[in-house]
This record gives structure tokens, C-alpha cells and sequence, in this order.
């Protein structure tokens, strides 16, 4: 047990930021390869990913902790007050994206047992690239505390809802060719909705991460040009 | 003196120490040379190693050199625009820090090992795929003039013309794959030239503009009153302008105009919005982004492209109106193409458009840095 080893203040902090930063190499692994499973076909990997999203949620609990004990016995103020509720909002933000990811993988296996649909696995592919270089961008600006990054990926959410409308309408019209496509298609519809909401998550990031470095809270909306999303 | 060595070698290099495993804000990079820093994108030397990177292949790799002081290796792949491959090695490292041990972690690229393997195997599917259509076509054809058809010169004429178009669009669909897994190739290879896009378009427009009084559509470009100067291969810059235009001519109906707009000093944002308030997407966005843009934008008074159909633009084979729409002569590589050739050049392509109301599609290219740079590099 490390428990009776003081460390310093600062550390604490530093350590949060790291798990944090840990937790979110894991999370991007793990949406890459739920991404990698729908699109390869893979159902080795799929098992894989539900299996490895428990230890996200391990990560969340442990941050979570750590995050209290620090804020208990250390009694932060400004700064490093904001720096500990921001590490466990962004933790809490990554385990949704890791339950989505699983969610994602779980779908694949059910996929695999149908007829490959090629151009909508293009566009699935195309749209989880897009969502994952957002968060992984927000990560980055997270890491370094840097503000321009976190408002670049907050207000350019509008392209993954455009990709997400696309896929959407291309699934009716596959749905409506061809029934005995319904279910993989019903399965993939749920694979971009959770696609786009791990963009949602991103989004949320920024808004942490600015109200870590600036507290101020995200007050204005952001630009929407979506007609399909209710 | 090794120090510098070290700055300057080509792979990116970082050495780590950490005191006990899961100690994670004593992990820490010492060092990391110049191309560790542009590949992890960092502006410090030294730091918490979370804050630059986090791919739990390569912290496992690193525990293991580390704590095990063992070797370890892994994969490691970018996010974003241009995604590069890594191998990663973690090698403990000997060195006399008390309460620390290091290791030293070598980033090798293997991007363009993998491309040319990728490539290949696309080149063989889109190719024999996209070739079957008129190859089945003609060889029925053949059949044909070999048996009932043998004796009907009116017939044989009519069939001959149809052999001759299948067979100018495999040409065609060679050429272009060719072109494409040739760009795809050098993708990842900084454009050398400097070029004066405004001369470049200049070009393209004076050898296009006789094909537009045989579809009574009128180009309409005004040059601009200085140079243009882009970090630019030439050919492909040509090439871009090339298909922008040919799509546009394509795509116009008769007594249409297309207009070709050339911008400069642009940011990427306001380089990639349209000037209307029509549906856009961008299909290539440069990654980290440059200071200034000169940026080309070609209006159509086409058919314009429904909202669902954008983010599908630049897909090879992909054309809006399926291969129905082959009576507009193209191959569907036309935008794929330009989309590589920005990517490569660290530039963008987007697009804008409304049903009826035409299209806007937009390249840009970041502009070469000062004027000497532009002298010295334009022969």
C-alpha cells in the first residue's frame, strides 16, 4: 500500500490529469477497434471490446474516488477545485463513450450473421474516423490545457450530424429495397446514432475542458444546421 | 554536440523515466527530439508522458521497459487526416538516477510499407470490378458480330461505334486508376514546388474553354493582378484544376455559366465556408491547419447534389446518379483524386450545394511563405 506516502499537492493533481489521460487512451482504443469490428467483419475483436470496456469503468470508479479523497482532505479552491471536478466530469464522460463503443460491438455480432452492406460500411467507417479525430483532439487539448483546440472541436459538431443524416437516409432507402436487409440496417442505425453521440461527448469535453481553464460555463449554443434530429 | 544529434534525427525519439509502476505523474518524458514533438504534437521537451501520449499499447511497452527492463514493442497509429503507422519499440535504458528508472522509446514509420500493400489490394478490387461492366458489354458485342449480325453492315456500324465507346472508357478508368495509386503513393510526401495557381488556372481555362461553346456553357474568369504563390506539385495542381472544371462543364446545362473565383490570404475557415447558405460538408480539411489559404472556388449552375449524397462526394466509383449517369462520361475517380491530391498538398476540398440550384465546389492551398522562398524554388 502506497497510502502512508505523502505526495505532494501538485501531484495529486498532476496524477488525476494522468489517469484521466490514461482513461482516455483506453476509451479511443476501444472505439477504434469497435469501429474496426463492424467494418472488418470481426467478431473475435467484438467479443474483445465488450469484455475491455469493464475496465473503463474500473478507471471511472478510481478517478472518482481519488477525486473526492482529494477534494476532501485537500480542500481545493479555484483553479485546482476546477481541475478536480473537471477530471471527474471528463471521466464520467468517457465511461458513456466506452458503454457506447460496447454497445457498438455487441450490434457487430449480431451483424456478422448477416449479408456484408459494402457502401454503408464505407460510411460508417468514414463517420467513426471523423468521431474519433474530434475526441482525440479534445483529449489532446485536455492534456495540455489548450483552449483553442477545445473550441475548435466545440463548434465543428455540425459535420458528424451531417454524416449521421446521410447514413440515415441511405439506410431508409436500403430498408425499403430490399426488407430482408431490416435488421443488420435497424443494427447499423444504432451503430451512427452511437457514433454521434460519442461526437455529443467530445462536445461535452470542450465545454470541460474551457470551464477548466477559463470557469466559465458554456452559456451560448452552438450553431446547428441539423433538420432530421429531434 | 550529441545533443543536437539527437534533435535533429529523422525518427521521432523519447526518453522516459518513471519511479514505480502506476506512479502515473512521476512517468515523464526527459527528452524528445524535434520529430517526436511535430509527431505528438507538443512544444515542450520534457513533461508528464500522459500529456503527450496515450495509446495504452505503447504505455504497456513502456511499463514493460521500464519496470520489467525488458524489450517491447507495438503498433501505433495517428488519429485525424493523415493517418500514419508507427512500430514502437521501448528499450530500457541504463542510467544512474536514483529512485528512477528510464527507457528509450523509437518511433519508426511504417506508413508507407502499409499504403503500397493497402493500394495494391484496392487498385485489384475497384479495378476488375469497374472494367467487368464494359468488358461483359463488348464481348457480347462480339458475339453478336459473329453470329446474326455477320451480314448487316448498318448493324455492324451501329455496334463498331458502341465497341469503340466501351472500350474509351476502359481506357479512360486505366488511366485514371493509375493516376490514383500513383497519387495515393506520394500522399504522405510533402509537395516540393512552389507554383502560381493563378497562372496554373489561367492554363486549365485557356485549354478547356474550346470544349464550352460545344455545350453553349461560357467560362468565366478573371485573372488575378499579382501571383499566387502555393507549396504546390505542379502536375497535380493542374490536375485539380482539371477535374474541378471538366465537372463543371459536365454537370452545366446549356446557356449555363461557370464561374471560377480565386481568393487569397483566406484562414482555413473562412476558406472552407460557402459564400451561400447552401448545404456544405468539407470532404478534406488540413491538419494542423497553415496561416493563410489561396483558395479556388468553381460555380455550376448544374442540377445541384442533394444534402444526403455530400459526405459520399469524394468515394471512388460513387456517382450521384448511380452508374445510370453514364451518359455524362466519367469515370467517378474525377473528386477522389482531387481529394488525395489536397490531402497530400495539406490543403481542402468542400463542398457546396442545392438541389437547383447548382454547386460550389472550393479547393485550397496553403500559400508558399515569402517571396525569396517562392524565387528560389519556382524554376
Amino acid at each position: 500500500m502506497n497510502e502512508h506516502i505523502v505526495k505532494s499537492y501538485e501531484d495529486e493533481l498532476n496524477s488525476l490529469t494522468a489517469e484521466c489521460a490514461r482513461m482516455g487512451g483506453l476509451t479511443e482504443s476501444l472505439i477504434a477497434d469497435s469501429i474496426t469490428a463492424v467494418v472488418k467483419r470481426n467478431q473475435e475483436l467484438a467479443a474483445q471490446v465488450v469484455i475491455r470496456d469493464e475496465k473503463l469503468d474500473e478507471a471511472e470508479r478510481d478517478i472518482e474516488r481519488k477525486t473526492i479523497r482529494l477534494i476532501a482532505l485537500r480542500s481545493p479552491v479555484a483553479d485546482d477545485l476546477r481541475r478536480a471536478v473537471a477530471a471527474m466530469k471528463v471521466a464520467n464522460n468517457l465511461e458513456r463513450c466506452g458503454d457506447l463503443a460496447k454497445n457498438i460491438a455487441k450490434r457487430t455480432l449480431v451483424i456478422i450473421e448477416t449479408d456484408p452492406l459494402t457502401p454503408l460500411t464505407r460510411a460508417i467507417e468514414r463517420m467513426g474516423k471523423l468521431v474519433l479525430g474530434r475526441l482525440s483532439s479534445v483529449l489532446d487539448a485536455y492534456t495540455r490545457s489548450d483552449l483553442e483546440r477545445a473550441l475548435a472541436v466545440w463548434s465543428q459538431d455540425d459535420e458528424v450530424d451531417e454524416h449521421y443524416n446521410a447514413l440515415f437516409r441511405e439506410l431508409l432507402t436500403y430498408m425499403m429495397g430490399d426488407p430482408r436487409t431490416i435488421t443488420a440496417c435497424a443494427h447499423m442505425l444504432f451503430v451512427a446514432k452511437n457514433l454521434e453521440r460519442i461526437g455529443d461527448h467530445a462536445t461535452n469535453i470542450a465545454e470541460i475542458v474551457r470551464y477548466q481553464i477559463t470557469g466559465e460555463e458554456a452559456a451560448f449554443t452552438r450553431p446547428k444546421t441539423d433538420a432530421l434530429s429531434v | 554536440m550529441l545533443a543536437t544529434l539527437v534533435e535533429a534525427l529523422p525518427d521521432p525519439i523519447l526518453v522516459v523515466a518513471g519511479a514505480r509502476r502506476d506512479d502515473l505523474s512521476g512517468l515523464r518524458f526527459v527528452l524528445a527530439n524535434a520529430a517526436a514533438r511535430e509527431l505528438l504534437r507538443i512544444t515542450v521537451e520534457e513533461g508528464l508522458l500522459l500529456s503527450a501520449i496515450r495509446d495504452p499499447d505503447v504505455l504497456a511497452a513502456v511499463d514493460r521497459a521500464l519496470f520489467d527492463t525488458l524489450d517491447a514493442d507495438c503498433a501505433f497509429e495517428t488519429t485525424g487526416a493523415q493517418t500514419r503507422g508507427f512500430r514502437v519499440r521501448a528499450r530500457p535504458l541504463d542510467v544512474a538516477w536514483p529512485g528512477l528508472s528510464a527507457a528509450l522509446v523509437t518511433f519508426h514509420d511504417e506508413t508507407d510499407v502499409r499504403r503500397v500493400e493497402r493500394t495494391r489490394v484496392d487498385f485489384l478490387a475497384n479495378a476488375s470490378h469497374e472494367l467487368r461492366t464494359p468488358l461483359a458489354s463488348l464481348s457480347g458485342f462480339i458475339e453478336t458480330l459473329r453470329g446474326h449480325a455477320r451480314d448487316d453492315p448498318t448493324a455492324r456500324e451501329k455496334f463498331l461505334g458502341i465497341m469503340q465507346a466501351q472500350a474509351d472508357r476502359m481506357a479512360r478508368l486505366v488511366a485514371d486508376l493509375t493516376s490514383l495509386s500513383r497519387i495515393e503513393l506520394d500522399e504522405h510526401v510533402p509537395p516540393r514546388g512552389v507554383v502560381d495557381l493563378g497562372l496554373v488556372v489561367g492554363e486549365v481555362v485557356e485549354a478547356t474553354a474550346p470544349l464550352g461553346p460545344s455545350r453553349d456553357v461560357q467560362l468565366q474568369w478573371d485573372a488575378p493582378a499579382g501571383p499566387v504563390m502555393i507549396r504546390a506539385e505542379r502536375d497535380q495542381t493542374v490536375q485539380v484544376v482539371q477535374n474541378l472544371l471538366d465537372n463543371a462543364l459536365k454537370y452545366s446545362p446549356p446557356g449555363g455559366d461557370v464561374r471560377i473565383e480565386l481568393a487569397i490570404g483566406l484562414s482555413d475557415t473562412a476558406a472552407a465556408s460557402a459564400p451561400d447558405r447552401m448545404p456544405r460538408i468539407s470532404l478534406v480539411a488540413p491538419d494542423p491547419s497553415a496561416e493563410a489559404y489561396a483558395v479556388l472556388r468553381v460555380f455550376d449552375q448544374g442540377p445541384g447534389i442533394a444534402r444526403q449524397n455530400l459526405p459520399r462526394l469524394s468515394e471512388r466509383f460513387y456517382r450521384v446518379g448511380g452508374q445510370k449517369s453514364s451518359d455524362k462520361a466519367g469515370t467517378g475517380l474525377g473528386l477522389a483524386i482531387v481529394k488525395h491530391i489536397m490531402n497530400r498538398h495539406r490543403g481542402g476540398l468542400s463542398v457546396a450545394s442545392a438541389e437547383g440550384e447548382g454547386s460550389i465546389f472550393t479547393v485550397y492551398f496553403p500559400m508558399a511563405q515569402g517571396p525569396s522562398d517562392a524565387v528560389a524554388k519556382a524554376s
